[in-house]
């Protein structure tokens, strides 16, 4: 029996020392710089594909891949071919961080670019160790301040502007336009929307009422008891939507079984104002006009824009099939401005020189938003503003009141002013030629 | 030929085993020493499941809760108190422990499928009460940080060998006490009242004190494996202990075989060569990211269809009765 027992334990543990043989000498080697070769460029992103917010942003990757297959059939970046190798972390933190850690150790990434979240990517950049091994972390979907800490994230530049500027700006728009009006603030209770909660103290705009919810937990009921509470404010109180899409699609929703659409106004955050997204949930295109959001994009369905254009074009071809909207244009933005980080980092690209390039030549990278880029030795954080506009029923976004008027801040209390950025015009084909 | 008591000889085994661990600590690179740490995090939170329905009769759903309690518990210490991460993940093993014994009080007179309902509801609620509080850090939640390596062990000293030291030290140290556990007078009673609780009565057990140690001692194992969790991913939120992660532990417990304690590092490997062998399925024969998505989940599910079919009582068994055929 003792000897069973025995032959049982050695059995398993040759059992697993041998599975852990045969996976070490599976292991790849180790290039000096790594995901780096004369013919190619190997770059990971950890994004969700599945699950609720790959609803948004499951296209990202997709419209990565279109771009950078355009530059590659185009000479690719210096003769190197850009490789991107996707990893689904179906926005939880565990596989973010475990995936990132794959892309980073086992896919031997050059750079990480466009990674998705903010609870998601700060777990994920500490587990794969991307400050201890210098892996520049590249234009990170998330308007989190927090990531401009140059000490905790030395390789990270993030990509849209922080919730607090966006919080800021549109403070002030609805002191401007819907003065006297009692306003009803409904934000998610973390780090994105604290980080908008600061924006509209430092806005100084005056809540009626203000509904910190955790994203995870908003049910249909929930949030018909929470638009029923505010449509007891007397008047038409503006309504502003702070969290992601589905959540803003569950509360629209509340309101149109309620009946109560029309009794605000609502207005939504970047984030959760993709109206291609809010009408796939379900959102009734009666209801999505003339709700007020924010961009600093032209709308993806602004044809006469060259950007939308010739990134349309790019779509059309390389990721045929897929209907060209925000996250598309969004995405295909973040790989334009990889291509030209890449080729100003020069033709002995190394990961250093590769940070040090967007630092020092980022602000002047094309790209298709209507503000300006703000990196810079100092500062790792992209755009800076943003625009007011109104949704029609098509879920097109025109500037409120008829006229574009972007506006440029900070995220503390620095103040709002009106932009006087003049964008650089695309490359011709989309191909960038700067160095 | 020296004679060693039971008792001895685990000791000798988990002392051979640390130091065998050691030396292959060394010999891989770092993705391995990651997924190592990761394998003693799932054996340790499988031997938890197995302890409690193999050994005692109960099931639960809800270890993943459980698991959560640990690692909020571990990262608040190491947070707010500023304490060792080794005393952190202690508190991790100490408070999940005492939860799992008050919740084990409340839920003394339920069994099977009313049992297995109120762990799946804590499961599907902690993580949401987490949002809450605000020293629980909402969606973001807390960081769980164990700090560089100590500088002693030399520049080459990675973090991840760090972390398979940590992970594989304290899941040996409960796993060897865990393994005392059963084969004392304890392992006894839980047999026996998870074989027939009437009986046991009978023959004076308090049935109901016992099935409520298991309960704790095995809620305290799965702190410890959240904590380990939270570690090397470097923070706790809600999001980190989805149902699904229980009901992985459980696949993993039923792949392992869930009466012995003996193969819960296959578990473990189970768990974390499945996303890998998937990739390489992927990888080799083609196809969309969509179907490197679902893969996983696929044979997961496959693997526990056919466990439950020709080991249901683990893949130690059919080792047995091929050496009684032969």
């Amino acid at each position: 029996m003792i000897r069973n027992t025995r032959m049982k334990r050695f059995s398993i543990v040759s059992a697993v020392v041998a599975l852990g043989t045969m996976v070490i000498t599976a292991l790849p080697a180790q290039a000096a710089e790594p995901g780096l070769t004369s013919s190619e460029i190997k770059l990971g992103i950890s994004t969700p594909l599945t699950g609720t917010a790959a609803l948004s942003y499951g296209k990202v990757p997709g419209a990565m891949k279109a771009y950078f297959d355009h530059v590659n059939a185009n000479g690719g970046v210096y003769g190197r071919k850009i490789k991107l190798i996707v990893r689904d972390d179906k926005y939880l933190p565990t596989l973010a961080a475990t995936q990132t850690t794959n892309l980073v150790l086992k896919d031997g990434v050059f750079a990480l670019v466009a990674a998705l979240g903010t609870a998601t990517h700060s777990k994920a950049y500490t587990a794969a160790s991307l400050a201890k091994k210098n892996v520049p972390d590249l234009f990170v979907n998330t308007g989190f301040s927090g990531f401009g800490n140059r000490t905790k994230y030395p390789t990270t530049f993030t990509v849209l502007p922080s919730y607090a500027m966006e919080a800021k700006i549109i403070s002030k728009f609805v002191k401007d336009k819907f003065p006297g009006q009692a306003v009803a603030l409904v934000a998610q209770d973390d780090e994105f929307g604290v980080d908008g909660v600061n924006g509209f103290a430092a806005g100084s705009l005056t809540l009626a009422s203000k509904t910190l919810y955790p994203q995870s937990s908003m049910t249909d009921a929930r949030a018909k008891a929470l638009v029923t509470g505010l449509s007891a404010v007397p008047g038409k109180p503006v309504v502003i939507l702070f969290g992601t899409t589905d959540v803003t699609a569950l509360i629209l929703k509340a309101a149109e079984s309620l009946n109560l659409v029309s009794k605000f106004t609502w207005i939504a955050g970047s984030v959760g104002g993709d109206s291609n997204t809010l009408l796939a949930l379900g959102v009734k295109s009666t209801t999505i006009d003339g709700i007020v959001a924010a961009s600093f994009f032209p709308d993806a369905k602004d044809t006469n824009d060259e950007y939308v254009k010739e990134f349309s074009k790019i779509n059309a071809k390389y990721n045929p099939g897929v209907s060209f909207d925000n996250t598309v244009l969004q995405g295909m933005n973040s790989a334009m401005l990889t291509v030209q980080a890449l080729r100003a980092a020069g033709k002995n690209l190394t990961r250093t020189g590769l940070i040090k390039a967007i630092e020092n030549k980022g602000a002047k990278f094309a790209s298709a938003a209507l503000v300006p880029l703000n990196y810079s030795p100092t500062s790792h954080i992209g755009y800076n503003g943003y625009w007011m506009g109104q949704l029609n029923a098509k879920g097109e976004l025109k500037p409120f009141g008829g006229t574009l008027s972007v506006v440029t801040t900070d995220s503390t209390n620095g103040p709002i002013t009106p932009s006087t950025y003049k964008r650089i015009s695309i490359p011709k084909n989309g191909i960038p030629t700067n160095s | 030929m020296i004679k060693l008591s039971p008792t001895k000889k685990r000791t000798l085994f988990f002392v051979a085993l640390g130091w065998a661990l050691l030396l292959i600590g060394d010999r891989i690179g770092e993705l391995l020493q990651y997924q190592g740490s990761f394998v003693a995090m799932y054996a340790l939170a499988i031997a938890s499941i197995i302890l409690l329905t193999g050994y005692s009769g109960q099931l639960s759903l809800g270890h993943s809760a459980l698991m959560a309690v640990g690692a909020y518990a571990g990262a608040l210490s190491i947070n707010n108190l500023n304490l060792h991460p080794a005393i952190a993940l202690v508190i991790a093993t100490f408070v999940a422990g005492i939860f799992g014994l008050i919740l084990g009080f409340g839920v003394a007179r339920l069994s099977g499928p009313y049992l297995a309902g109120t762990t799946l509801a804590l499961a599907v609620s902690l993580p949401t009460l987490a949002n809450q509080f605000p020293i629980l850090g909402g969606e973001q939640g807390v960081v769980f940080d164990v700090g560089a390596p100590p500088a002693r062990f030399g520049e080459d000293f990675s973090m991840y060998k760090w972390f398979f030291w940590i992970s594989t030290l304290a899941v040996l140290i409960m796993l060897w006490l865990i393994s005392n556990v059963v084969s004392s007078r304890y392992g006894r009673t839980f047999r026996a009242i998870r074989d027939n609780e009437t009986a046991a009565a009978l023959s004076g057990l308090n049935t109901g004190r016992l099935k409520v140690l298991a309960f704790a001692i095995s809620s305290g194992m799965a702190g410890l494996a959240g904590g380990l969790l939270v570690m090397l991913i470097s923070g706790v939120s809600p999001s980190a202990f989805p149902l699904s992660l229980s009901f992985s532990l459980l696949t993993g417990a039923v792949v392992t075989g869930v009466y012995s304690l003996k193969g819960v590092m296959l578990g473990g490997l189970v768990l974390v060569a499945i996303p890998e062998i998937a990739d390489s399925i992927v990888t080799r024969i083609g196809g969309s990211e969509g179907f490197t998505a679902t893969l996983p989940g696929f044979l997961v599910s496959a693997l526990l269809i056919l466990a439950v079919l020709f080991t249901p009582n683990g893949p130690g068994t059919l080792l047995h009765s091929f050496k009684k055929h032969n």
